[in-house]
């Protein structure tokens, strides 16, 4: 039952921040860059609307978003204890907070809707929608991590709580600039609109990564004390992964500064008009990723807490050591022999056959994506067009999980398929992502064979790979001891990062033009390479 | 209701996946007391965070995976927890907690031990 609460809270909670970056960047937004009580000759009807508009959306989605994680709640109580966890849960912070906050979500949903809206040059209901945002963010405060510390609870929870508001400074100007860009496609504002809005928000955006950092890093060694507890627990490893994806989407940052400060100085069009707001849409994708990576840091336990189940940096760096690839499995019969004793709570035997039949599964998982790859990097030259079919190898691939995922059940087991799949979350789950990989092969085949150059089916690739990217970053194995769980984990983060830059690389090689889409391209295929090496040399710590 | 119920379910039962979670025993007096054997015992659990005890579970697993709710309640200290447990045999035993934290995180845990006989603890 905690494997399902924690990956929901991570889901949902990454939904929830995305919604209130929305909200609160999108005021920050209008209070900070576009200042519509200033009557700038360009703004019309449309902009304006159109940013109210989001906010709006995302207050209304806030609210939303914050019931079903109550409900939620109520229902796993419900599920865990086998009784009805009210008037108890009642009392928790946690309902209290929620509910007010999602209360207060819907007034300045409704205030956006039926004032804002229609003042949209008054600077008095601008400040108005600010103030009512208020309330909605010193009640996330009572819902972070920082809120159940038993030592400077306070001064974790303002600190969160403004690190939330400095990404959301960003995050929802992104929201409002991609709506910028569409509302310029389809000739509804100015076009000088576009270059004068990107550079209004540059100093907003600096100040707004000041601003993460100078919250982020006292929370981090509040929570972290040691370089083992930032390298060797789940807590630092997210952390990690998240500086590198603050990098990525700081790199994609000063490249549109750059690109927008060339238009003022030289008058440049072309990387304005061609590549910024594609640059800008994988920067979105980058931080809606790091969202939901912070969502699912916070279920976390800070590495402070877990001295003793902290691993050394030699341990993780021995997971990623090469070695030969496992190319022989165990037999079926000895893997169910050893299943009782390895998942007994009491008398646990730890199974080397599920250990070897796991590291096969991984390492000829890992075979295939590389061989993939490469067939990938041979498709750049135009002498082996034939290559740019790799992605068969996907509906190979999902052939072989079918038969391997799941050994104790149809079609090598005993337990029967629909017995298994509705029955078993990990099977399920197993089956889904299954089926994820077969149907991955064959839509982006289908897309390299078209001859419909409007087609969108391209575009399914890079979407899927960025959800599996997303499930990789909240990817752990219930049954592990802690430590064993982390040493599996590190390996499957760091997949999940190579698969968010596979995704980007890939709608980046969709979306620009040359040269700079085939660098992407083979940046996207590098990552891929990656996660097959990876898995070629996944070894599984005997449990 | 039912394909509501069993929906939701679906739902998250697909999605499941992390172990480690928030709430985390940081100190147990298991670590420094050993059980007695055929002795009522009280165990300290110790957690990082605020605990909602009401909206918690801990078990007793015997050999053979067999369970027992145990009562508990709140220790003196923030983020205690005081185990009642009954009179054990000599053997292997495990606490098996589901724990709902202050912040919103139920954790599950299995803090395993051993009641060793009365002549070895002599």
């Amino acid at each position: 039952m905690e494997g399902i609460a924690d990956f929901m809270d991570a889901l949902i909670g990454g939904v929830d921040l995305s919604f209130y970056c929305m909200t609160i960047g999108g005021l920050l937004w209008g209070f900070f860059v576009l200042k519509p009580w200033e009557h700038h000759p360009l703004y019309n009807d449309a902009l304006l609307t159109t940013s109210v508009k989001l906010i709006r959306i995302g207050a209304y989605a806030v609210a939303i978003t914050q019931v079903f994680k109550i409900i939620l709640k109520i229902w796993l109580m419900t599920a865990t204890l086998e009784r009805w966890p009210f008037p108890a849960f009642a009392e928790t912070v946690q309902f209290q907070a929620g509910i007010v906050r999602a209360l207060f979500a819907v007034v300045l949903g409704y205030y956006a809707h039926k004032t804002l809206s229609y003042n949209t040059h008054s600077h008095y209901y601008w400040t108005n929608a600010v103030l009512l945002s208020l309330p909605v963010i010193i009640a996330s405060a009572w819902l972070v991590h920082g809120a159940s510390r038993l030592d400077n609870r306070l001064l974790l929870m303002t600190l969160a709580s403004l690190h939330q508001v400095a990404a959301a400074a960003w995050v929802g100007s992104i929201f409002q600039i991609l709506a910028v860009w569409h509302l310029k496609q389809k000739n509804k504002i100015n076009a000088e609109l576009w270059p004068a809005l990107l550079w209004r928000f540059s100093p907003m955006g600096m100040i707004s990564v000041l601003a993460i950092l100078a919250t982020g890093i006292p929370i981090a060694l509040n929570y972290i004390d040691s370089w083992n507890g930032f390298i060797g627990t789940g807590y630092g490893n997210l952390l990690l992964v998240k500086i590198f994806m603050l990098i990525i989407a700081l790199g994609f940052a000063y490249v549109n500064h750059r690109n927008v400060h060339a238009f003022f100085l030289n008058g440049r069009n072309h990387n304005l008009e061609c590549r910024v707001p594609y640059y800008i849409e994988t920067e979105l994708l980058v931080l809606i990723t790091l969202l939901f990576t912070a969502a699912s840091l916070a279920s976390q336990p800070p590495a402070v807490d877990i001295p003793t189940l902290t691993a050394s940096w030699q341990e993780v760096l021995h997971t990623f050591a090469p070695r030969i690839p496992r190319l022989q499995s165990p037999s079926h019969e000895a893997l169910l022999a050893g299943e009782a004793g390895r998942v007994a709570i009491v008398g646990q035997i730890p199974s080397e056959a599920a250990t070897a039949w796991s590291d096969y599964n991984h390492n000829i998982s890992g075979i295939f994506l590389t061989v993939m790859s490469l067939f990938a990097m041979l498709s750049y030259n135009t002498k082996y067009a034939w290559a740019k079919y790799w992605p068969v190898g996907f509906i190979l691939l999902g052939i072989f999980l079918f038969f391997r995922s799941d050994a104790e059940t149809w079609p090598l087991g005993p337990i029967g398929f629909w017995e298994s799949t509705f029955n078993n979350g990990e099977v399920l789950q197993h089956r889904i992502a299954t089926l994820l990989v077969f149907m991955l092969g064959v839509m982006e085949v289908k897309a390299r064979m078209t001859t419909d150059p409007n087609s969108k089916l391209p575009y399914v690739f890079p979407v899927l790979s960025a959800f599996g990217g997303l499930m990789l970053l909240a990817h752990s194995h219930v049954g592990f001891q802690p430590k064993t769980a982390f040493l599996i984990q590190v390996g499957h983060t760091l997949m999940g990062l190579f698969a968010l830059i596979l995704a980007c690389g890939r709608w980046l090689e969709l979306k620009l033009d040359s040269p700079v889409k085939e660098w992407a391209g083979f940046v996207s295929v590098f990552a891929l390479f990656q996660i097959g090496i990876i898995l070629m040399f996944y070894q599984e710590p005997l449990y | 209701m039912k394909k509501i119920h069993l929906l939701i379910t679906f739902f998250l039962v697909v999605f499941s996946s992390q172990i480690l979670s928030h709430a985390v025993v940081t100190h147990s007096s298991l670590d420094v007391t050993e059980i007695k054997a055929n002795q009522p015992t009280q165990v300290r659990l110790t957690f990082n965070s605020r605990v909602e005890l009401d909206l918690s579970q801990i078990f007793l697993v015997s050999r053979g995976d067999k369970m027992q709710l145990v009562n508990a309640s709140l220790g003196q200290n923030p983020g205690q927890v005081v185990i009642d447990l009954p009179a054990l045999q000599p053997g292997e035993y495990a606490l098996k907690l589901s724990i709902f934290a202050a912040d919103g995180h139920l954790s599950e845990d299995i803090v395993r031990f051993h009641v060793l006989p009365e002549t070895v603890t002599k």
